[in-house]
């Protein structure tokens, strides 16, 4: 029996359906969103510090460590940055296979001590930059390994 | 308080890799395709896990530095190379047990 096949004209994908500019993207807001509830944590405090004792529904949100930084917009946005690049993930994690898409967006997360050096002003002592190096050079040797033993977990 | 906070940071990755494994699931299936009622159900147990890693993870970064508990997303990787050695029974690579150790020095040099 002969098989006979048609070729069907792939449509071209629109540009944001990239797999690789999604992971990017996706990489980045990951990152910003963690330095933006950093920001919106410590701008948070501030808030608590100046509320004193207040009570009601304000005051469950100034006391409650882990809800008080809710207060601040900063959090808000962080909260924001997250779900786009969650989506952003969730979206790659059907097209690339892990042992590309995990490593890569590890590696962008590495950004996140030197934004918070850099965009933060957070002060950190150079014991606390070897400790970093120390751990991120570990990160990276697992990365590869760990992305190929997850696709089967 | 050292030892609390350094628990909560690994509770957390603990609570992350659990929600990223419901992702992976739902989103790319390990035996052929499911119901969109079963991925429905990952779904929500992968946000379900990350709401609350969220809100301890806000909690701690409203009380130490970033720069401080950033090492801990180290073990993330790290605790998904030992889930992998216990539950696919495969023996870990050196590279990866080194690496492993590696992120544990990282973290007892930032916190000593």
């Amino acid at each position: 029996m002969t098989q006979t096949t048609t070729i069907v004209p792939m449509p071209r994908a629109a540009w944001f359906l990239n797999p690789y500019l999604q992971l990017v993207v996706g990489g980045i807001l990951d990152a910003t969103g963690e330095l933006l509830l950093k920001h919106g944590a410590d701008a948070a405090e501030r808030i608590v510090k100046s509320a004193g004792d207040a009570g009601g529904f304000f005051g469950f949100l100034v006391h409650t460590p882990g809800v008080s930084g809710l207060l601040s917009g900063w959090t808000w946005l962080g909260i924001i940055s997250y779900i786009v690049g969650l989506l952003c993930w969730l979206s790659v994690l059907r097209t690339l296979p892990l042992t590309i898409a995990f490593p890569i967006l590890t590696v962008l997360h590495m950004l996140v001590p030197v934004g918070a050096q850099f965009l933060l002003h957070e002060v950190v002592p150079m014991k606390r930059w070897v400790g970093i190096a120390i751990a991120a050079a570990g990160i990276l040797m697992i990365l590869k390994p760990v992305a190929a033993a997850e696709e089967k977990l | 308080m050292k030892i609390l906070v350094i628990s909560l940071c690994i509770f957390c990755q603990m609570l992350l890799l659990t929600g990223q494994l419901f992702f992976k699931h739902a989103m790319a299936p390990a035996t052929g395709m499911h119901s969109r009622r079963h991925m429905a159900k990952l779904l929500t147990c992968g946000i379900f896990t990350n709401a609350i890693y969220f809100f301890i993870w806000l909690g701690l970064l409203e009380q130490n530095p970033l720069t401080k508990i950033f090492p801990f997303e180290g073990l993330n990787p790290a605790m998904m190379a030992i889930l992998a050695w216990i539950v696919l029974k495969e023996r870990m690579s050196l590279t990866a047990f080194v690496g492993l150790l590696l992120v544990c020095a990282g973290i007892s040099v930032v916190w000593s």
